[in-house]
């Protein structure tokens, strides 16, 4: 079973060490690539010296076109499950394996790692939560799903869905749009309880305004996934 | 109608217009795909501007009042028409760079080679300061 961890980063310099490190210490059976997302600081540099695995991207394509670079790697180079980890150290590794003997076991298409079941570890700020529960009821009402944490950035997915993905996957705020169209598709989709951390550096690309526009954008997103 | 004088005015803008876009095309600065569009507008321009009697005709069979209120319609529709053309292509373009870009990525890729020396000299305190800052 081939699993790797693709590790998007974009301005990383801080947290791109402790989070290779924390996967090779905690899940030792995943191989990682990270994907420099055209950095401006010298997070390309320290990952070279370091010795780490990198996909170098020439013009910088985003959240989205960063993760789709992995998946199409993932899917090039015959991985059978490949998961999403952030370059900031939000995610942990220790939680990986969970999630992947859960989607082996339950032959799952995709395993998100949830915030909300257990309501354990760093939760986001209130208008944050309240702008997931919103994703979640939306999603629920059109496809009767229950995603506790639909805006989650740590999923693993399997062959199948590393396919998909390869060849399609939106480009800006990918996750609740990409997990829609998983169920469209019958799918089949889990959560697995995870801690996460506040991030180890770096900042948060939404802020007020582009938050409003991230809303509206997602929304529309979602309501155009239910009528493909 | 109009007079004479800004019908010559006219041929001679349009014509010069024509020639402008043809020589591109020829020193291949615009694609003809995409100046097909605007040669068939400046065409049906000269048209118009060598027999003006086939504009009244036009406006009255559309069942428009004035002959300028059509012109004022028309090039608005035909701006909107060329604008929206342009957005759809650039979304084609834009995901076409986006998957050229992923590959470019996997062919640069560096797993694990050794860098430069001198880089390595650079980068060696910083690496250590991020890597104790986090011991702490």
């Amino acid at each position: 079973m081939k699993m790797l961890a693709i590790i998007p980063a974009h301005n990383e310099r801080e947290s791109i060490i402790f989070t290779v490190e924390d996967i090779k210490k905690n899940a030792p059976d995943f191989d990682y690539v990270i994907i420099n997302d055209c950095s401006t600081d010298n997070t390309m540099d320290i990952c070279r010296y370091q010795g780490y695995n990198v996909l170098n991207l020439p013009i910088n394509l985003g959240i989205g076109g960063a993760v789709q670079t992995g998946y199409l790697y993932a899917y090039r180079n015959g991985y059978d499950i490949a998961v999403q980890f952030d370059g900031d150290g939000q995610h942990k590794a220790e939680y990986l394996n969970d999630m992947a003997k859960c989607l082996i076991d339950n032959q799952l298409d995709m395993v998100i790692g949830s915030r909300f079941i257990d309501n354990a570890g760093f939760q986001s700020t209130w208008i944050r939560r309240l702008g997931i529960r919103y994703f979640t009821a939306m999603i629920k009402i059109l496809s009767g799903k229950t995603i506790t944490d639909p805006t989650s950035g740590m999923r693993m997915c399997n062959r199948k869905t590393i396919e998909m993905f390869a060849n399609e996957y939106p480009r800006d705020y990918p996750e609740p749009e990409s997990t829609m169209r998983l169920i469209r598709h019958k799918r089949k989709i889990a959560e697995v309880p995870v801690e996460m951390r506040d991030r180890q550096g770096g900042v948060s690309f939404i802020s007020p305004l582009v938050s409003v526009y991230y809303m509206i954008k997602v929304t529309l997103a979602i309501l155009i996934e239910r009528m493909r | 109608m109009m007079t004479t004088r800004f019908q010559i005015i006219l041929i001679v803008g349009i014509v010069l217009m024509l020639l402008l876009i043809l020589n591109m095309i020829r020193k291949r600065k615009l694609e003809l795909k995409y100046s097909l569009e605007w040669l068939i507008v400046l065409v049906l321009l000269l048209i118009i501007a060598c027999v003006p009697e086939t504009l009244t005709k036009v406006a009255s069979t559309l069942g428009i009042y004035s002959p300028v209120n059509m012109i004022f319609f028309l090039g608005f529709v035909f701006a909107l028409i060329i604008i929206f053309v342009l957005t759809v292509t650039v979304s084609r373009l834009s995901a076409r760079i986006r998957r050229l870009a992923q590959i470019v990525a996997m062919l640069n890729s560096y797993m694990g080679e050794p860098i430069e020396d001198d880089l390595k000299e650079k980068i060696e305190k910083e690496v250590k300061e991020i890597v104790s800052d986090k011991l702490k």
